[in-house]
Parts: structure tokens; C-alpha cells; sequence
């Protein structure tokens, strides 16, 4: 009993002086660093069995948000260059969806009226007086003259289609667009008229495209229709040269160019303007329904008024009050 | 802190570059878009993009913006900027970088994507603004971090 006592009063004696041992060492190492050190610092600077190494001071790491930055920059140019490269240029013919075509042919008479027209025509040009009649098999003759590969062309022809399928049947046309870039509007959505037939009981509808979307030939206007060109297209009548498109209205008007801002089109393809045509709230229908209407309206002065029940209708005879006069 | 010794001179030049290339883009603009030194065919055509609907931004031709963001990088790459000890004007500069480098991807896309070709000295003003964007965002948490 006496024999363990002593053990540990022993053993105690040798805990205190280890104790003494550390803090006298702690007060030198702070001496040693010159530090004005409490007490509470030096305790800190004890270091127990199984204590962990003081650390060295880390160094401020580096933020790597410029970098990512930088790199999803170059990720997203990257990407576009991919598309540009992958890109196809093949939105040709075709295009469209079933209906579609159909669509354009028989826009309502009831968007048409909703939509009314601009407050004048723009492009349009009244022929001269005296101009003799422009007939075909003793029908008055709407001409159109372009090409595939011609935005204006695809531009136009939209109000044409709507407003000659007033007046008789189409069969045949295609969707196509315009000419890829860099040409000016490229890949403008419209219809080719190139093998489309078109008959009417009250007119006839005499078009040719003359080269392709990659400006290939494609049809060769007839005499007829080159005669007309060659007459009308020219800068005292059209304000052009030659220029396409090219339509004449029977004897009494003609423009080179397009009826409407081509920027209504921007951005949509065949079925959206297609769709947008039955909107009259849309700008698509206001444009391309408010150049049919005054197209109707000067037809209907070369069939004189025929069919009644389209030129007899509110818009039309109020479109016809705003048509150039000779 | 004091960015490297590179850091100003570098910017500088980049921004001057720059602006030359704007300050020609801006002539041709509003005198003659055929005055570039430029190919009007093929994927490389300078006409059809400075004279395409993606040409101006808010009735503002995208030439002159650019000229004006060169100016301000120019300004703002000078030493005195730099070494400002303001963090207002690292934050103006970050901003601006990061503002610029925008307006060129959507300008790249306008040109890739939309209008399907490449102009030749638009290309070299965005590739300037990019390494103005990359020296500026990189020495940004440096000079934005200090008190």
C-alpha cells in the first residue's frame, strides 16, 4: 500500500516537472521570436503528443472564374464556327409542309377584309394611257417576270399567289427560297412559279423564273413575255432598268420590285408565314394580305369587277380608290 | 497591388488596334461600305455584313459602338488606370470587358449564323477585343480583391 503510495506520488513529480519543463521551453521559443508574447500565446505554441505539425501560411489561391470566363468564351465562338461550317444550304423546294401550299391558295376573304390595305400602294406604277390591251387567248394577262435565286422575287410572290388565287386555281407550285449568302435577304421562304400552271376563267397568269436559286437558267421567257420586259420594265415607267421582279397588270400598271417590307418575312420559315397568312392581327397577313388586296384591286379593274363577289367587297373597291391614275 | 509590368503597354496596344480598325469600319460606314480592303465574295464578303440589318444596334451602326468601347479600353488601359488605387475603376473595366466581349459573340453569331459570312476586319476588332478581355478578366480578382 505504502509501495504504490509512494509510486505515485512519484509519478506526479514527474508530470509537474515536464509541465515546468514545456512552459520554460514555450517562454524561450517566444523569446526567441522576439514576440510579445502573453501567456496564452506561449500555451498556444505548446505542442501535445499527437498534435499535427504547425501548417506553413498557404498561399492566396488563384481564382479560376477568369479562366472559365475566357474558356467559355472561346466554347461558344467555337460552336458557332461548328455551325457555320455544318451549316446546309439545301432549303430548296420542298420545304414545306403538307397544307401549307394550300394554305397560301385560300387565305379567307375574311382576313383579307380584316387586314384592309396601307393607305396607298407602294411600288406601283400606273402604265401610260394608251397602253394597248396585254391579252392572251382574248384574256387580260398578268405578267410576273424573276428568278428563283431573287429575294425581292420571293418577297412578291406571296401577295401574287394570294391574290391571283382569287381569281382562278394554281397547281404545281412548290416552296422554295431565296438565294443562300451572302446574297441580300438569303434563304428567303416563297413559291416557285417554275412548273406551276394556273387557269382562270378570267385572266391569264404568264410567269417565268428565269435561273435557279444557284443561278443556273432555268426557264426562257417566251417572246411575249420578253416583248412586255423589254417594253415596261424601264426607268420612265418602273423607275428600273430591268430590274425583277417584274409584274404588269394587263395595260394598266407595273412595278419592278417588292409591295412590302421583305422584313415581315425575317426569321420564318414556309409554314410560319403560311400559318401567320389566317392571323389578321399579324404583321405577315397586314403585309402580305394589304399588297393582295391592292393586287386584287387592279385586277379587278382588268376583268372589270370579275368575280363579283371578290371585287365587290368593301376593301377592294376602297383599295381601287387609292391606285395611282394615269 | 500593381498589376505586371506587361499588363498596361499590352492592353494599350490592343485597344489602340482596336480602335484603328474601328475607325476604318466607321469611315467605310458612313462613306462607302466598297473603301474595305475586303473580298464581296464568297465567305469572306466585309459589304454584306456592314451593310446587313445586324450593321447597326438601336439605329446605332455596330462600327461606331465599337469605336467608342476602344476609346473607353483605351483610356481605361492607360498606367495611371491600371495602377489607380480606386477599385471603381478595375470594376468600370471588368464591366466594360465583359460588356464588350458580349456584344462581339452576338456580333459573331450575326455573322456566322445570320447573315452566313465573314468580315474579314470585323473579325480583327473582335479578335482585339477579345485579348483585351482576356488580360482584363484575368488580372481582375487581383486588383477587385484588394481593400
Amino acid at each position: 500500500m505504502a509501495n504504490k503510495k509512494r509510486k505515485s506520488t512519484a509519478s506526479k513529480q514527474r508530470a509537474k516537472a515536464r509541465q515546468q519543463q514545456q512552459r520554460a521551453a514555450a517562454g524561450r521559443a517566444a523569446q526567441d521570436a522576439g514576440s510579445e508574447s502573453t501567456a496564452s500565446a506561449a500555451r498556444q505554441s505548446i505542442r501535445r503528443p499527437g498534435d499535427r505539425p504547425p501548417r506553413a501560411p498557404r498561399r492566396r489561391r488563384r481564382s479560376r472564374t477568369p479562366w472559365v470566363l475566357v474558356v467559355g468564351v472561346v466554347a461558344v465562338v467555337g460552336s458557332l464556327v461548328v455551325m457555320f461550317l455544318t451549316r446546309t444550304d439545301d432549303t430548296s423546294r420542298g420545304d414545306a409542309s403538307a397544307g401549307s401550299i394550300e394554305k397560301l391558295t385560300s387565305v379567307p376573304a375574311t382576313t383579307l377584309e380584316a387586314v384592309g390595305v396601307p393607305a396607298e400602294p407602294s411600288n406601283v406604277h400606273r402604265l401610260p394611257s394608251g397602253t394597248p390591251a396585254v391579252e392572251q387567248d382574248g384574256k387580260p394577262v398578268v405578267l410576273y417576270v424573276g428568278a428563283e435565286y431573287c429575294p425581292f422575287c420571293a418577297v412578291e410572290r406571296w401577295p401574287v399567289v394570294v391574290a391571283l388565287s382569287r381569281f382562278g386555281t394554281f397547281s404545281g407550285l412548290e416552296s422554295t427560297t431565296s438565294a443562300p449568302p451572302p446574297e441580300t435577304l438569303p434563304n428567303t421562304p416563297s413559291i416557285t412559279f417554275s412548273g406551276s400552271t394556273y387557269t382562270s376563267d378570267h385572266l391569264v397568269f404568264s410567269s417565268v423564273e428565269t435561273q435557279t436559286r444557284d443561278f443556273t437558267p432555268l426557264d426562257t421567257p417566251t417572246d411575249f413575255q420578253q416583248r412586255l420586259f423589254d417594253t415596261f420594265n424601264v426607268e420612265p415607267i418602273t423607275g428600273s432598268s430591268g430590274a425583277i421582279p417584274f409584274v404588269m397588270i394587263g395595260n394598266l400598271y407595273a412595278w419592278a420590285g417588292s409591295q412590302y417590307d421583305p422584313g415581315v418575312l425575317d426569321g420564318k420559315d414556309f409554314d410560319q408565314i403560311a400559318n401567320a397568312l389566317a392571323n389578321p392581327e399579324s404583321d405577315v397577313a397586314k403585309e402580305i394580305g394589304g399588297a393582295a388586296n391592292y393586287l386584287t384591286a387592279m385586277i379587278c379593274q382588268l376583268t372589270d369587277d370579275q368575280p363579283a363577289d371578290v371585287c365587290s367587297s368593301a376593301v377592294i373597291q376602297q383599295a381601287k380608290t387609292a391606285l395611282p391614275t394615269a | 497591388m500593381r498589376v505586371a509590368r506587361w499588363v498596361p503597354p499590352v492592353t494599350m496596344a490592343l485597344a489602340l488596334g482596336g480602335l484603328a480598325v474601328s475607325i476604318y469600319l466607321t469611315i467605310a460606314h458612313y462613306t462607302d461600305p466598297d473603301l474595305l480592303v475586303c473580298s464581296d465574295s464568297g465567305t469572306v464578303n466585309c459589304s454584306a455584313v456592314t451593310t446587313s440589318a445586324q450593321s447597326t444596334f438601336l439605329g446605332i451602326p455596330v462600327a461606331l459602338l465599337g469605336l467608342v468601347w476602344f476609346v473607353a479600353m483605351l483610356a481605361l488601359s492607360l498606367p495611371v488606370a491600371w495602377n489607380a488605387t480606386s477599385r471603381n475603376v478595375h470594376l468600370v473595366r471588368f464591366a466594360a470587358a465583359l460588356g464588350g466581349i458580349g456584344f462581339v459573340l452576338w456580333l459573331v453569331y450575326a455573322e456566322l449564323i445570320i447573315i452566313g459570312v465573314i468580315c474579314l476586319w470585323c473579325t480583327i476588332a473582335h479578335v482585339l477585343a477579345f485579348g483585351l478581355f482576356v488580360v482584363v478578366v484575368t488580372t481582375a480578382p487581383d486588383l477587385l480583391s484588394e481593400e
